[in-house]
């Protein structure tokens, strides 16, 4: 009992936030001599930092899983597709809830910067896809700014009919293939939730 | 009409001179003649097989194919074949005649230090006289540059025997888009073929997008867009050494290309002030950025008449539709050349003007249930009427041989018919493959003549 006692009193010694967080478990008292010679205190001391460290590297594993969730929350509300109707760039209903999700995040995370990429389906010419696909990047653009987020952070490019999600044909493949794509191209990692 | 207009014009001369009277009554009265000109005429002419000594007798005989078949592809000609009676020994005119040819070919091949003399011999049958002889020095069998050689003699037999532009020394360049790779890539090059089709190969190629390549007037040069991530650029190339340069034009997003008459500017589509404008640059100096449109609307895929004038383009102005626009070389007034009906979903793209006349090739179907297919306008008469050319399948982006005839194009494939390039004689609305076997290819963009007789003699 003496043992112990004396134990608490040196863990009472210790930072505050160590010892506030657990107790030290029971079997870990070694059975030793009861003088407190140097040896012993650097050995108990040692044991004491290993504690420290393990607890600090559970709460960092911890934190940083949570960062992690986030971060892909985040991601995949920030890269999901929005589409649009057969040669049309202006944004549907559906659309513009989808980028309204992506708003909050894109104002929580100020370095974050995104490629939109503007596609098309694969009727019509070549180039008038091309050019279409960029007047949608850039209606999706215009709406994003629209909530006060920088236009400089919002780059897009477009890729015409080349780059279809679905190789199908038929009005299946076609309205998944008109579509914005989203890419983060910096301070995508990590990312925060508004409130978080 | 196998016989020759001479022929027709003797029977002018006996018959038709009261015709003629009725229809011009303000000239004196007498005989008048008047030759019309029909397109779709072929006239009659045989190539007969070469001669050549037994070492390079297969030589001289694919010289002969690839003549035939040239003079075949022009369009202008009826070939026929020649009898085994007539394979060799002096020509006789009489012979000829009764099998109504018009013009006969001869040849003889020989060798030389570096190649071939091919003496070729033009004969008017009709006037039972040689038309046109000359001698020309064509490169080695093994030579890229072998085909090309014999195609400038064919177009040659065109100018002395037609008074027209052959086509049959000049090159088609295209893109490819190769299939996904098992990375989920697409890979894009950048191919010639030569007019017949054949000397098919890859000049160039990219991990990325390339799109809408253009010969230069010299057709030392192709001028392309690439998106190899992060946005469109301009890139020419030199074909003899292959050179290749970045036109920096101060855009992250140009497309559609074409080289002005003279070869020293370049008229393209950047997005400007969120949307597309066309603009001008000189390419020479690598200065005076222009810009040609200002309006709300997407203008983009211009192309310059043959006297560098007029600029045809496509538009979205009028009802957010695509259609196609004729204005000054300098920008301004724009006059709408495809049709317009109200309340139809008209989408009309991809214009080429004729590099001998007005007439402006493009795709595009009058409503939204149609399929895209080729067509042709006056780029002079506005609101005129508007040719359809093709039918079969979807065919699209057009683009107007030297010759103001032909056009080749990109086709869908239908039954029967592989995807692929494909040539249309507008004047004969007769087509031919000419590289098929992949989707993929596309754009295609015709050379001006590469190459003349004169340069090999």
């Amino acid at each position: 009992m003496l043992h112990r006692a004396a134990l608490c009193l040196l863990i009472a010694a210790l930072p505050l936030a160590a010892c506030s967080r657990r107790q030290p478990p029971a079997e870990a008292t070694p059975e030793i001599a009861t003088r407190d010679t140097a040896a012993e205190r650097r050995d108990r001391e040692r044991l004491e930092q290993m504690r420290r460290d393990s607890i600090a590297a559970a709460d960092r594993a911890a934190r940083e899983a949570a960062e992690r969730e986030i971060t892909a929350r985040a991601t995949s509300v920030l890269e999901e597709m929005v589409f649009f109707d057969y040669d049309i760039s202006e944004l549907r209903p559906d659309a513009q809830t989808a980028l309204g999700r992506k708003v909050p995040i894109l104002r929580a995370n100020p370095n974050l910067r995104l490629e939109i990429a503007g596609h098309a389906d694969e009727r019509g010419s070549l180039e008038y896809n091309l050019a279409l696909g960029m007047r949608r990047a850039q209606s999706v653009k215009d709406y994003l700014a629209g909530f006060g987020i920088d236009a400089a952070r919002l780059t897009i490019t477009s890729y015409g009919e080349d780059r279809p999600l679905d190789e199908g044909s038929g009005e299946d493949a076609w309205a998944r293939n008109r579509r914005a794509e989203f890419v983060i191209t910096a301070g995508g990692s990590p990312l925060t939730l508004p409130g978080s | 009409m196998r016989r020759p207009l001479l022929l027709s014009c003797a029977l002018l001369l006996a018959a038709a001179p009261l015709a003629a009277q009725q229809q011009d009554t303000a000239r004196p009265p007498g005989i008048r003649l008047t030759t019309r000109y029909d397109v779709a005429t072929r006239t009659a002419i045989a190539v007969r097989p070469f001669s050549a000594p037994p070492a390079i007798a297969a030589v001289a005989d694919s010289i002969t194919t690839i003549l035939q078949r040239d003079l075949e592809y022009s369009g202008r000609y009826n070939v026929l074949p020649v009898p085994g009676s007539l394979l060799s020994g002096r020509v006789d005119y009489r012979q000829w005649n009764a099998l109504n040819v018009v013009y006969l070919v001869t040849g003889a091949v020989s060798a030389t230090a570096s190649g071939y003399e091919l003496a070729l011999t033009v004969h008017d049958v009709v006037y039972g006289r040689v038309r046109d002889e000359q001698t020309l020095r064509l490169p080695a069998a093994t030579s890229g540059e072998f085909r090309l050689a014999v195609h400038a003699a064919s177009d040659d037999i065109v100018r002395s025997t037609l008074s027209a532009p052959g086509i049959a020394a000049t090159r088609i360049a295209f893109t490819r888009k190769n299939p996904r790779s098992e990375g989920g890539i697409y890979t894009y090059d950048v191919l010639v073929v030569d007019a017949d089709g054949f000397n098919l190969r890859r000049i160039g190629g990219a991990s990325g997008q390339i799109y809408s390549p253009a010969w230069s007037p010299d057709g030392s040069r192709l001028l392309y867009a690439v998106n190899t991530g992060g946005g469109w650029r301009l890139v020419e190339r030199e074909l003899a050494g292959g050179q290749v340069r970045t036109i920096d034009v101060g855009s992250s997003m140009v497309t559609t290309p074409t080289y002005a008459p003279d070869g020293s500017r370049i008229a393209f589509a950047a997005w400007r002030e969120n949307n597309w404008e066309l603009f001008e640059y000189n390419i020479a100096e690598n200065c005076c950025l222009r810009r040609l449109t200002s309006d709300r609307a997407d203008d983009i895929s211009p192309s310059y008449a043959r006297d560098g004038s007029r600029i045809a383009f496509m538009s979205s102005r009028v009802g957010g539709m695509p259609h196609i626009f004729v204005m000054p070389a300098q920008g301004g007034a724009a006059l709408a050349i495809s049709p317009y009906v109200h309340g139809q979903r008209g989408y009309y793209t991809s214009p080429d003007l004729s590099p001998t006349g007005s007439e402006v090739a493009f795709h595009g179907h009058w409503n939204s249930r149609g399929t895209y297919q080729i067509m042709l306008a006056d780029a002079g008469r506005p609101g005129g009427q508007v040719r359809q050319i093709t039918s079969e399948g979807a065919n699209e982006d057009p683009s107007w041989a030297p010759d103001g005839r032909h056009l080749v194009y990109t086709h869908a494939g239908v039954r029967g018919s592989e995807p692929g390039l494909y040539v249309i004689d507008t004047a004969t609305g007769s087509r031919r493959p000419l590289a098929t076997g992949s989707a993929g290819m596309r754009l295609a963009d015709w050379s001006p003549p590469l190459l003349r007789a004169a340069q090999l003699r």
